[in-house]
């Protein structure tokens, strides 16, 4: 296998063109269908597992559907009583917003610390990278409930680790100091709790594309006398500049859909400072099984997504062949 | 590239920090688990565990079930890994390489199905579930887990694609080998780290998922392990020994599995070399 | 809206030839008919000991023949969920237990059965007053009492003798007094608390504002209103602020008893006192075997001496899911776990049972005979359908109690913020 890779790859070092689009090839019928053919398991599982449930939500998102409706089988249509109780809600645009703005934080947190690590661990020894890599591994693998608990503990204000090392470290006025009693500083813990979860996956992603790029090319800038600026912005940067796009845009909308720890930490608390849009269709919704307003807002986290997305996806529309390779 | 021996000395002392801030909240749930579940919180400071004990993993592994729910866990995941893998190393290729009608209207539908909170599908997939006779069967989870992260994978895994130099491949054809068997022969290989980064994304996608286990698999005994977890809490309080010991068992087997695959990230990093 | 119930249509068509319309339930089919027949119970975990289920169903499946006690235990995590998806499906489970402040929307969403005509078959007579409210709605009996348990205060015997504290205390004052004491005896220790008291132990908290003669919430016609503002409200705060100041807890007072558990702090031996259910002994005496021995309870003291303070019962009902297909048979099953001969075996359990007066069997033990002892007197939270989303999520009482503590909000601005709060939680 090694021997047909070595064959096959062109001999030159000369650093690599910008990505460029294959040559248009006349297609017969047989290639043509192809496509369709390696797309058809991956195709049928997303539109029946996951595009029916969400037409479902849209209709449901019109009806009224408590527990007594599902349990009756009842079809309740309500127009848009449930957005309308939604949006009429003073806080929800204040929710919004706060979700937004924490999104933001915690995506860029965990690139930049992801894209970091990866370079970084380029340029490490051997044991130190495995070293790295496992504590990654064990940051990710840790159980939701786990990570939320331990990190509850960490920052308990009379009995937790950071408090009482602060104080250790004579920084006195961490006695007894609550990380929890206003909303902004509860989700910097929440945020930070995500980062550290996050970054194992970015960083992974990006560091086995900076894999992907021929060595060649890097001792070729470096024989070029390039810094590790210029190499970085040659030879990394065109390998994981489509993956640095990419879990951004992942990132996202996971992190906008983060539900578990915001609500284990403190119930969006206190006095509701730290409630985000996925605890807002918990509270509104899911608590009270008013399946109708859950969907609702399940709608409008989409179409505040999508408008989050939006340049990404006109960009994706736009483009024509130039995105192809 | 060659580093003068200081820099390379302060390369790896950032690793170390790294390592170590990364380790911590780890670090303290191991030693949280040897400690006496009283001394979880305690006044003293304690950064050192003063005393140990292994009750909490006594307690935890003597908790009926865990052999059960992690042969269940083993097989929905594992199951769903795979899937999603060869589902989304099929369609990756073509839609990283290939120009067809529809292709943009594909990538939009895989973005979209990945911003439906979970949360809210629940019903339907119950009801999709019942009405394929799936429900309280292992199948129904599988199904689950490999749709959940299968836009995921066909969206990571054409990224990577993409990276690859499109001149590798077109040499391959020169010589002969044809779209595909270029895909075969030269992108396949060089996708190892990528296969392993989304398949550990994937593993432990569904390695956590909680709610639709719980709802789908009514019967304990087809339970996973997310759900034998959280039976550690109880109306007589939460057994938080038992937890952070069973914890660490929970996420043993990631781990195991991510030092399976890690390989394939160093040998990923050899083809890279061999190509010099 | 046309347009749109057609194009969920055709999706359906096209996606699954055998989907049925979204969101509709099960329940229609009837396995009716002779022959065997199986009962589904689902009861939680952690409620009745396992002696008794196995007996129970023993009995009940050999006096009813061809009947199969399909009897599952389910964890409280995600239960919401999981009964929802229940029993929305074919085979929904027969018997179901609800947690008593969940009861009231099962109830008002009409997926229960109505059993106001068996009441009477069902100890009706004995039932808890305060687990019967909830599971009434509308003037009709949805679900039965299953059982109670309150809270007391549990102490260190060892303690209270060295500090020269020869009886429990009976008053307020006399609590009071106590915890001086422990405080000039043992308050060296710059880590002893006379009485451990998280800042955001609500329940305790309700216990008070009873005791002064109040309530959170009243009812008016169908609806509830907070009350939170009243001055009997306020009062017992104020006296909640007393005992913590008093004491000098360090407990956090931005959390609950849960976080961190202050059975875990008690079992570190520094804690003469806290206000804890029954079975925190037992968690607290897992590390610490010897704490069990010397741990006694009294009941929380009223303000008036001799009296208790009336307290809040937390508990669970019992159910018949209203599509179940054996309903006569799920309503025997109940009646035989509500017959005397189960409800004692509740006690012996440490459970104050739902559907008899009798509690001589909890007397057996000096902590569950404290909690006997004020269970008698005693309210359950507001049976609303709402309070369920309250206490599940954001409790205002828990974010009044820490802004009132900490001194962010004077009295009047806390309670009259978390009046507003409970009314908008009623209406919403």
């Amino acid at each position: 296998m090694t021997a047909t890779v070595h064959t096959a790859v062109p001999a030159g070092t000369t650093p690599p063109a910008p990505p460029r689009a294959p040559r248009r090839r006349v297609l017969n019928l047989g290639e043509k269908t192809i496509p369709y053919l390696l797309l058809a398991p991956a195709v049928l599982v997303m539109v029946v597992l996951l595009g029916w449930p969400a037409i479902q939500v849209i209709g449901i998102s019109f009806r009224k559907l408590d527990l007594g409706e599902l349990v009756r089988g009842e079809i309740v249509w309500v127009g848009l009583d449930n957005y309308t109780s939604v949006l009429a809600e003073p806080e929800f645009w204040t929710i919004t917003l706060r979700t937004v703005l924490f999104t933001a934080a915690v995506v860029a947190g965990t690139i930049l610390a992801g894209l970091l690590i990866a370079l970084l661990m380029r340029h490490l020894s051997k044991s130190v990278r495995v070293a790295v890599q496992v504590t990654l591994v064990l940051a990710w693998a840790t159980p939701i409930l786990a990570a939320t608990t331990v990190y509850q503990w960490i920052f308990d204000q009379q009995y937790g680790i950071l408090n009482k090392t602060l104080v250790k470290l004579g920084f006195d006025s961490f006695q007894g100091f609550s990380w929890f009693s206003s909303g902004a500083s509860t989700l910097t813990v929440i945020g930070i709790l995500i980062v550290w979860q996050a970054v194992p996956f970015v960083c992974f992603t990006m560091y086995a594309g900076l894999l992907q790029a021929p060595q060649e090319l890097y001792e070729a800038s470096a024989i070029d006398g390039a810094s590790s600026w210029q190499s970085f912005t040659t030879v990394s940067w065109p390998a994981i500049r489509p993956l640095v796009t990419l879990t951004t845009f992942l990132s996202v909308i996971w992190d906008f859909k983060v539900f578990a720890q915001v609500w284990a930490m403190k119930q969006g608390g206190p006095d509701g400072e730290s409630t985000t849009l996925p605890l807002l269709m918990y509270l509104r919704g899911i608590a009270g099984r008013h399946f109708g307003v859950a969907s609702a807002v399940a709608v409008l986290m989409i179409i505040v997504l999508l408008a989050l997305t939006a340049r990404y996806l006109q960009l994706l529309l736009r483009t024509r062949e130039a995105d192809i390779s | 590239m060659k580093k003068t021996r200081g820099q390379r000395i302060a390369l790896n002392t950032v690793g170390v920090l790294v390592a170590l801030v990364f380790a911590f909240p780890t670090y303290w749930l191991f030693s949280s688990a040897f400690k006496p579940s009283t001394l979880m919180l305690t006044p003293d400071y304690d950064l050192f565990p003063t005393s140990l004990t292994l009750d909490n993993f006594v307690s935890a592994w003597n908790k009926p079930g865990f052999l059960t729910h992690l042969t269940n866990s083993l097989i929905v995941t594992v199951g769903a890994v795979l899937c999603s893998l060869v589902a989304g190393v099929l369609a990756a290729f073509p839609l990283a390489r290939l120009r067809f009608r529809g292709r943009k209207g594909f990538l939009l539908l895989v973005l979209i199905a990945q911003m439906a909170p979970l949360e809210a599908l629940l019903i339907p997939m119950f009801l999709l579930m019942q009405d394929a006779g799936l429900l309280n069967k292992l199948p129904s989870l599988l199904l689950v887990y490999f749709a959940v992260t299968l836009p995921f994978t066909v969206w990571t895994l054409r990224g990577f694609v993409q990276g690859i130099p499109y001149e590798l491949e077109e040499a391959a054809m020169v010589d002969g080998l044809g779209r595909f068997g270029a895909f075969r022969r030269v992108v396949l290989p060089l996708l190892g780290p990528g296969i392993v980064a989304t398949s550990v994304f994937a593993f432990i996608t569904a390695w956590n998922e909680f709610l639709y286990a719980l709802v789908f698999m009514r019967d304990n005994d087809k339970q996973t392990l997310p759900v034998w977890l959280s039976t550690f809490r109880t109306v007589f309080g939460t057994d938080w020994g038992g937890i952070t010991a069973a914890s660490v068992m929970y996420a043993l087997p990631a781990l195991v599995f991510f030092l399976i695959v890690q390989r394939k990230l160093v040998s990923g990093a050899t083809a890279g070399a061999l190509k010099g | 809206m046309k347009r749109l119930t057609k194009l969920v249509a055709g999706a359906a068509a096209i996606a699954l030839a055998t989907a049925g319309c979204a969101g509709s339930g099960g329940g229609s089919s009837d396995s009716s008919g002779s022959g065997d027949k199986t009962l589904t119970v689902w009861l939680m975990s952690g409620s009745a000991p396992d002696t008794l289920t196995d007996a129970l169903n023993k009995e009940f499946e050999a006096a009813n023949s061809g009947v199969t006690v399909k009897y599952e235990v389910q964890e409280w995590g995600g239960i919401q969920d999981k009964l929802t998806t229940a029993l929305a499906s074919q085979d929904p489970p027969d018997v179901i237990e609800l947690g008593n402040t969940l009861t009231p929307s099962f109830s008002a969403d009409g997926v229960l059965t109505d059993l106001s005509g068996d009441v009477a078959d069902l100890n009706g007579d004995q039932w808890l007053a305060s687990l019967k409210q909830s599971g009434e709605w509308d003037g009709k009996d949805y679900a039965t009492p299953f059982y109670a348990a309150n809270r007391v205060v549990l102490y260190r015997t060892d303690m209270f003798q060295q500090a020269g504290i020869t009886a429990t205390p009976t008053s307020r004052q006399e609590w009071l007094d106590a915890i001086t004491k422990l405080k000039a005896t043992f308050g060296s220790d710059p880590q002893f608390q006379p009485l451990y008291l998280p800042g955001q132990n609500w329940y305790s908290l309700l216990s008070f504002i009873y005791d002064e003669g109040g309530n959170i919430a009243e009812k008016d016609g169908k609806e509830f209103k907070a009350t939170v503002n009243s001055p009997e409200a306020k009062a017992g705060l104020e006296f909640y602020k007393q005992l913590v100041d008093a004491s000098g807890t360090t407990a956090p007072k931005d959390n609950d008893e849960q976080n961190p558990e202050q059975a875990g702090i008690y079992g570190q031996g520094k804690v003469a006192m806290m206000i804890a259910l029954p079975w925190e002994v037992g968690t607290a005496a897992k590390d610490n075997p010897d704490i069990e021995k010397n741990t006694s309870a009294f009941p929380i003291p009223s303000k008036t001496a001799g009296k208790t303070a009336p307290v809040f019962q937390g508990g669970s009902n019992l159910a018949i899911p209203v599509n179940s297909k054996n309903p006569e048979l799920a309503k025997a099953y109940l009646k035989l776990l509500l017959s005397d001969k189960y409800q004692s075996q509740l006690a012996e359990a440490g459970m104050v049972p739902g559907a008899s007066t009798d509690l001589s069997a909890l007397d057996a033990n000096p902590v569950s005979k404290a909690m006997a002892a004020a269970s008698k007197s005693g309210n359950a939270a507001p049976a609303t359908p709402k309070w369920g989303t309250v206490e599940a999520g954001q409790n205002p009482l828990k974010d009044m109690m820490t802004a009132y503590l900490t001194g962010a909000k004077d009295l009047d601005t806390a309670t009259n913020d978390a009046n507003t709060a409970l009314d908008a939680a009623f209406s919403g």
